[in-house]
């Protein structure tokens, strides 16, 4: 596809969620700081533990009611063991536990990742599946493509003291009880590379859903992540 | 509960790290340099060689040695030149393509990936040319055979041994005998995958 039939499409996209806006179609705005701890083993095993939380500031509806109230949401813990399957590439899988309103829901979590380096970024295509089981809902099954890059803001990589830009695309396709969602997040982040081992993020995670069936949902959560190696 | 845990964490965490944050680590950093910082010496070269294309200037800084490197297009090739931070040039590398290589000289070269390779896929090769600044700005401008140049070729290469691949830097003299091979260490990337 060219770039500007890229354009297109992007623009044909954003119009039909612009227009969703001004219909009926509610938001939600707050916090989403996590912690990711990743172990390298031998043998290019690698363990990665993840701590996210989610805190709700504002919801509300478009051209409607806002509830400006804090609320604590949910906590994510996972743990995803990965192993290196080519120079580029690794396949993992994992478990994630979530913590909602006493309710529990256990996440099982399959992933393929390909790393592109290029002379003035970085890409990784991350493909992967997950199935969500919890007592109270039906299982969720999703698959999930993502694309993230990263921009040296300072000569051609991203070395300690430096700031970064990174900006992440993601698909996500979801089945649960015969119905299915199509959810995309568009999220940009300012990275600062403290050391090679220890990077902090901040920015904007745009998600949106439900708009296959006209009650379109947008969520605006301000990301902060802090990511050790180890 | 979990709020307590999690302010908890990252107390514990941030209180264990930070020591190791604000602590040096091998210090290796490539910034872009503005042309006015850049040496009237190394700016007079790339002048003489009167380039169509823009050049590029980065500052790379270690521990003990900071060097200036121009980079640029030339006739579709991409050039990177070398300079120490005083102007004086210390070489020129210019990629080019495997298959321009000179078939005896190739042979050599894959004779030795052989040895140390089961399987091996090039991914960069380069020309480096160390000389005096006479002898190397004949050479960019003529493209002949200058004497008192020493002609270095650096590869870069997909290396599958034992059980994993790897990506090497094999440095060759013009007579095919390997000088050093260094692994390249990736920069981490799990704030990429996860």
């Amino acid at each position: 596809m060219s770039i500007n039939k890229f354009h297109l499409v992007l623009f044909i996209v954003f119009s039909q969620f612009s227009n969703n806006i001004s219909a009926q179609s509610s938001y939600l705005f707050g916090l989403l700081p996590s912690i990711n701890v990743n172990y390298k083993l031998e043998n290019d095993w690698s363990l990665n533990t993840k701590l996210e939380s989610r805190h709700l500031l504002r919801s509300g509806e478009f051209n409607g009611i806002i509830e400006r109230k804090y609320n604590y949401i949910l906590t994510d813990l996972s743990m995803i063991a990965a192993k290196k399957v080519g120079l580029n590439s690794r396949v993992a899988s994992g478990y994630l536990i979530r913590f909602e309103e006493e309710k529990l829901f256990h996440r099982f979590i399959q992933q393929y990742t390909v790393l592109q380096r290029l002379t003035n970024l970085r890409l990784a295509h991350r493909l992967s599946t997950d199935q969500t089981f919890s007592p109270m809902e039906k299982p969720e099954f999703r698959l999930r493509y993502r694309i993230a890059s990263e921009v040296a803001l300072d000569g051609q990589s991203v070395d300690p003291r430096e700031f970064y830009f990174k900006f992440n695309n993601e698909y996500l396709n979801s089945w649960q009880d015969y119905g299915y969602d199509l959810e995309i997040r568009l999220v940009p982040l300012l990275g600062y590379n403290l050391k090679s081992t220890n990077k902090i993020e901040m920015g904007l995670d745009y998600r949106v859903n439900s708009f296959l069936n006209n009650n379109t949902r947008h969520s605006f959560w301000v990301n902060l992540n802090w990511f050790i190696e180890l | 509960m979990v709020k307590y845990v999690i302010v908890t964490l990252f107390f514990l965490i941030f209180g264990n790290f930070s020591n190791y944050i604000l602590a040096q680590e091998k210090y290796e950093r490539e910034s872009r340099l503005k042309q006015k910082y850049v040496p009237s010496n190394a700016l007079n070269f790339i002048d003489s060689l009167s380039l169509k294309n823009k050049v590029k200037w980065y500052l790379e800084e270690g521990f003990e040695s900071k060097s200036i490197e121009a980079k640029f297009k030339r006739n579709g090739e991409k050039h990177s030149i070398e300079f120490d931070i005083h102007g004086i040039i210390q070489d020129v590398e210019i990629e080019m393509k495997w298959n321009d290589l000179y078939m005896p000289f190739k042979n050599l070269i894959i004779k030795q990936l052989k040895e140390d390779c089961i399987k091996h896929k090039i991914v960069k090769t380069q020309i480096q040319y160390t000389g005096n600044q006479t002898a190397l700005l004949l050479k960019l401008l003529s493209d002949v055979s200058v004497k008192d140049l020493t002609v270095k070729y650096e590869i870069i290469l997909k290396c599958h041994c034992d059980k994993n691949t790897q990506l090497f830097e094999y440095l060759f003299n013009d007579n095919g005998q390997l000088i050093m091979a260094t692994p390249i260490i990736f920069k981490p990337s799990n704030h990429l995958e996860y």
